[in-house]
Parts: C-alpha cells; sequence; structure tokens
C-alpha cells in the first residue's frame, strides 16, 4: 500500500487541527504517578503524541462508561421516560493495536443483532487513530503472540508508524481517508526506505514471539481438556478485586439500576463481570456454578474459547493489563501455556 | 424542513413500554397472577409465541425477567405469574389493580411449536416452572386435533401451592389427555400422589418415541426428571427444558445469563437437552 507520511511538527500541526473538529478530542497524557492514561486533551492536558508503553486503561472507559445513564424516569409509577443520547463528536488519538482490535470486537458485540442504542450512539460519531507500537510495552503483553500487534490490521480510521524521522500514515476507513484529504497539504508520499525502517521496526519486534495456536487452545478448552488442579490454582489465586474485568479492554458485562431522587430519576447500567459472586446468582438465591474457580473459569472460556468460535479470533488481545492488576499473580498468558500443556485424559 | 433524509433512527432497545395491570389473582401464598394490557403506541409486546419472555420495569427498582404465563386474549390482554423472592418481586406485589408497569420484549426463543404437530407430548413442571408451560399447555389445547396424547405431571411443596387450580381441572377435559398431580407435603384434603415428578413417570400412558417432553421448574427437578425420561427411551432432541438465569438486559448484552457462548436470553430460554449437554449444564 502506498503510504502516506507526516514530519512530527507536522502532527502536531494536524492534532491541533483535529482538535476543533471534534467536541473530545482523548488522546494519552501523563498522569498522577506518571501514569499514562487517556483524557478529554481538548480541554484539559497536555497530549503525548507518541509515547512508550501502553495507557494504564483501554477507550473502553469512554465507550462503556463505570456507569452510564440509559435513560430518565419521571414519576414513580407509570411514570414517563427518556432515553438520553450522548451525540458527542470524539476523536481517539494513540490507541495502541491491542486496543484498535478490542474495539472491533465490542463494536461487533454490541451492534450485531439487538442493537445497544447507547453504545452505537457513541461509536457513530467516533474516529479511531491508532499509534503501532515500536517495542513492547511490557514483559506481561503478548500482542504479537495472539496476533493483535505490533501494528493494527484494521479496526481504525487512521494508523501512524513511528519512525526516526517522523510518522508512516495509513488510512482504514472512508472516514479516515476523507480526514486525510482534508489536511492533505500535511501529508507527502513516504520514500522506500521510510518503508523499509518501519519494516526492520516490526521485524525486530519481539523477535523471539511464537504464536499462539488459539485455535487449538480453543479447542481443548471446549472439549473440558484442561487439567482441574490448573483451575483450582486460579480460584484459590483470585481475591475476587475485579481489576481484572476493569482494566480488560473487551470486558462488556453490566447491571442496571434505578437512581432515584424522589419520584423522579435514571436507569443506569455500570460495569459487572463474572468474579463477583452474585453476577450469576438468580432471585430466591440459586447458583448455577457456585465454586469460585468456575467464575474465573467462565471469564477465561468467554475470551479464549466462545469468541474465537464466534470471532475467529480471541478476545483476550494480549495487552497484559489483567496480568498486571492481579494481585494475586494470576496470569492469562500462563493460564495459556498450562492449558496447552496439562491437557487431561 | 431539511431536504436531506435524516438517518434512520434506531429504537432504544432498553426503553420500556406501558401497560396497566387489569387483574390480580393471589395465586398462592406467595404468588399471584397479574393480567396485563399494554397501552403504549408502538409496544411489540402482543407479537410473543409460547416459551418467550418479557423484562419488566418499575421505576425505582429496576427491572427482572418474567416468562408470559398466558396466550393472549383476544382483546391483548395476557398474564404473567410473580412469585415473592426479593426486592423486585416485593414491589410487584404491593401494586394494585390499574397501577402500570413498563415492558420490553417479547426476547428469547420459542417453544418448537411446528416439530410439535401431531405428536405425543408431556409436560413436567415443578411450582411456579408452570408458569412458562401455560401459553405451551394453552396452544395445543386449543389445537387439539394437531397434537397426539398429552399428559401433563406437576408438582408442589404442598396443595396449597398448586397455581392456576381450576384451569388445571379443566385441562383434564381434553380428549386423550392426562393430568397427573404430586405434593411433597401432604395435608388432610389432599388424596393424591405424594413425592417429586419423577414418582409419576411410571403412571404416563405415551409412547416415548417420537414424543415431546417440555420441562420447567428448580434445577435440581429438572435434572432428576431428564435423568428419568431418558431411561423411557425420549430422545434428548425432544425434549426441551426452560431455563432460568440471572438477566440484566433480556437482548444478549448485560452477560449475567451466558451459558459457554449460549445466551439464555436470545439463544434460549428454551433449549434441547443436547444443546444443553453441550453447554455443560442439566438444568
Amino acid at each position: 500500500m502506498n503510504k502516506l507520511f507526516i514530519t512530527h511538527e507536522d502532527l502536531k500541526t494536524f492534532v491541533e487541527a483535529l482538535k476543533k473538529t471534534c467536541d473530545e478530542f482523548i488522546g494519552p497524557s501523563r498522569q498522577h504517578l506518571n501514569d499514562i492514561a487517556f483524557g478529554d486533551v481538548k480541554n484539559d492536558g497536555e497530549i503525548l503524541l507518541n509515547y512508550d508503553g501502553n495507557t494504564i486503561l483501554s477507550p473502553r472507559t469512554f465507550l462503556l462508561p463505570q456507569t452510564e445513564t440509559l435513560f430518565e424516569i419521571k414519576g414513580s409509577i407509570g411514570g414517563k421516560v427518556s432515553s438520553i443520547e450522548d451525540k458527542k463528536s470524539r476523536i481517539f488519538y494513540g490507541v495502541r493495536p491491542c486496543d484498535t482490535l478490542a474495539l472491533s470486537l465490542m463494536r461487533r458485540f454490541f451492534l450485531e443483532g439487538i442493537v445497544d442504542r447507547p453504545y452505537q450512539d457513541k461509536m457513530e460519531n467516533a474516529t479511531f487513530i491508532t499509534l503501532a507500537c515500536a517495542k513492547p510495552c511490557s514483559e506481561r503483553s503478548f500482542c504479537r503472540e495472539i496476533g493483535s500487534g505490533p501494528v493494527a490490521k484494521k479496526g481504525f480510521d487512521i494508523q501512524l508508524v513511528a519512525i526516526n524521522r517522523g510518522y508512516l500514515v495509513e488510512s482504514g476507513s472512508k472516514k479516515g481517508g476523507a480526514i486525510l484529504r482534508k489536511y492533505k497539504k500535511l501529508f507527502i508520499v513516504s520514500t522506500p526506505s521510510d518503508i523499509k525502517e518501519s519494516k526492520r521496526i516490526l521485524k525486530d519486534f519481539a523477535k523471539e514471539a511464537k504464536p499462539i495456536n488459539y485455535k487449538r487452545l480453543a479447542g481443548i478448552m471446549r472439549d473440558d481438556l484442561v487439567k482441574e488442579s490448573v483451575w483450582d490454582d486460579i480460584g484459590l489465586r483470585c481475591v475476587i478485586c475485579s481489576g481484572c474485568i476493569t482494566v480488560c479492554p473487551t470486558c462488556s458485562c453490566f447491571s442496571v439500576t434505578d437512581r432515584m431522587n424522589g419520584t423522579s430519576g435514571v436507569r443506569v447500567r455500570y460495569c459487572d463481570g463474572c468474579p463477583y459472586a452474585g453476577f450469576t446468582r438468580m432471585a430466591g438465591g440459586a447458583m448455577p456454578k457456585p465454586d469460585h474457580k468456575d467464575h474465573i473459569r467462565r471469564f477465561f472460556e468467554h475470551k479464549l474459547n466462545v469468541d474465537v468460535e464466534r470471532y475467529g479470533v480471541p478476545s483476550c488481545v494480549g495487552c497484559g493489563r489483567c496480568i498486571e492488576t492481579c494481585p494475586g499473580n494470576i496470569s492469562i498468558r500462563k493460564f495459556i501455556d498450562d492449558a496447552m500443556a496439562s491437557v487431561k485424559k | 424542513m431539511g431536504s436531506k433524509m435524516t438517518a434512520k433512527k434506531t429504537m432504544d432497545e432498553y426503553l420500556p413500554k406501558n401497560a396497566v395491570i387489569e387483574e390480580i389473582l393471589q395465586e398462592t401464598a406467595d404468588s399471584k397472577t397479574l393480567t396485563l394490557r399494554p397501552i403504549d403506541k408502538g409496544s411489540t409486546i402482543l407479537k410473543y409465541r409460547p416459551g418467550q419472555f418479557m423484562m419488566v420495569s418499575l421505576p425505582g427498582y429496576g427491572e427482572a425477567p418474567f416468562t408470559f404465563a398466558s396466550l393472549a386474549s383476544r382483546d391483548g390482554r395476557f398474564q404473567i405469574s410473580v412469585r415473592k423472592v426479593g426486592s423486585f418481586t416485593n414491589a410487584l406485589h404491593a401494586l394494585k389493580e390499574r397501577d402500570i408497569v413498563g415492558l420490553r420484549g417479547p426476547y428469547g426463543n420459542t417453544f418448537p411449536l411446528s416439530k410439535i404437530e401431531n405428536k405425543n407430548i408431556l409436560f413436567i413442571a415443578g411450582g411456579c416452572g408452570i408458569a412458562p408451560l401455560r401459553p405451551l399447555i394453552q396452544h395445543v389445547f386449543k389445537n387439539r386435533k394437531e397434537h397426539g396424547r398429552i399428559e401433563i405431571i406437576y408438582g408442589c411443596r404442598a396443595p396449597r401451592d398448586i397455581f392456576y387450580k381450576n384451569e388445571i381441572e379443566s385441562w383434564r377435559n381434553n380428549p386423550d389427555t392426562a393430568v397427573h398431580l404430586t405434593v411433597d407435603e401432604p395435608d388432610q384434603s389432599w388424596d393424591g400422589t405424594c413425592g417429586v415428578v419423577c414418582v409419576l413417570l411410571p403412571k404416563i400412558k405415551l409412547v416415548p418415541k417420537n414424543a415431546f417432553v417440555f420441562l420447567c421448574g428448580p434445577g435440581i427437578m429438572i435434572k432428576l426428571a431428564i435423568q428419568d425420561i431418558l431411561k423411557l427411551g425420549f430422545k434428548e432432541g425432544n425434549i426441551y427444558a426452560s431455563l432460568e438465569r440471572h438477566m440484566k438486559c433480556g437482548v444478549g448484552k448485560c452477560g449475567h445469563c451466558y451459558v459457554k457462548g449460549k445466551y439464555v436470553c436470545t439463544d434460549g430460554p428454551n433449549f434441547s437437552y443436547s444443546e444443553m449437554k453441550k453447554m455443560g449444564i442439566d438444568s
């Protein structure tokens, strides 16, 4: 593909121009304790045009927020309900390839079948600018092995690949193409040596990494061949802190509750997840799987087995955030090795 | 007026539509049957088929899934049965006739109505598990000639816990039909069978080959009853259970009811035993 090129200075100009075209410009910035986190850098904070590592949370937090109002309620019994629409236009800048893949999986999940209106609202007005990775972000990430990085294959509107003298630029959608045409004065055609350099950087990325045979893994899990001791160990290690489901870029589960003030209020949804015992507890107290290890098993099976069958790829994108955050040292990466190695007869 | 067409607006699936409670019947000590009539324009709720469910919404209390417990009447009314088990059902029990509830749906799959034509059918229900099966039972009796022999096994804790008492008695009047009742804790008035639903299985006079079975009840009942009916020669693919799981959205998004790749709300709630085996569950 004929890639474009932009200098670091012109990228600054490009970003400043783009900021004026949207309501919120979600980009990475240095925050508390040197963390890199996404925030609305149009209105607060200083954007990092390029950065090492990954953001502490994925853009999921802006598309499926921790709590989100579904609609307003006026009057208790027989009251009126009206949707709350989020029509803000957002440009996401500096999204990593792993999170880009996560976004395309989440988009399919929420928009296929019965459409999730609040998610659709936000996606319709969102633009994604992906920033490919030059080197592995942490020893816990395994994007190369699971196939989500270091460059995004799809799911972005524009993708940037940092090289020494600037950035290679490609569009991944009609929307991205239109933006690049609009600001075409800022871009020039890349040279063969630029392309060569980018290829070398990407080739050097995690040289030792061997692809995970995730189809075989999914089969092992589907046929229930993982040794019980592997699940037992995970069950003992989990302290139900819910860190994993909070940082995971593809966790989509939620609960719904009403927040009332007298006879008016809102119905909100909030992020929820399988580690909690109450997640599957029914009215009356019955629970289909009372053992805690089965709750984490549900998490792993969803990411590594069910979604391979549904989408052709695992919905664990190898970002390593859950491994980083787990106080019990549960590692989905280690689980993959254990599962592949410890197949019971 | 703009000349440009505006983009087609997506329906907000999470917005409930109002229905009025027209009648409240005290079914048992802790259960009521409510007759509802949708009153909001654009309500899709009456399109339901036997086996489906809806989300019932009460401002301030949230939502919960309920199965349709009857066929819709010609004038657009239907029933739900509600057992008092938590804060939401307590709030539903506190409502009076003419009060309003919100509804979303219908959701979920239907019982395989075309497959069961001309077939023998066995229903096995426990407690309030009779409610999800009732629309199907009403359907087969409404179209009696198009179905084979019908037997209904219904078990409850005590005689006072039996749902739809008068209607169940009227089911006995149908040709080539048998209704068997059993209770765990008989009282003085009870001269019928005692014990779990499985004790009634030897009484059935219906040829299992090609027959269909529909079950709903407590998990343990479904599990044990399936074990026993398989021994009688019913086919795994012809045994359907209406399953219960915790649900928050009803539309396959919230993740609570998910079991090994299936969403009980959108792929179910009615699963054949062959499907259940693939999902690794027995109830």
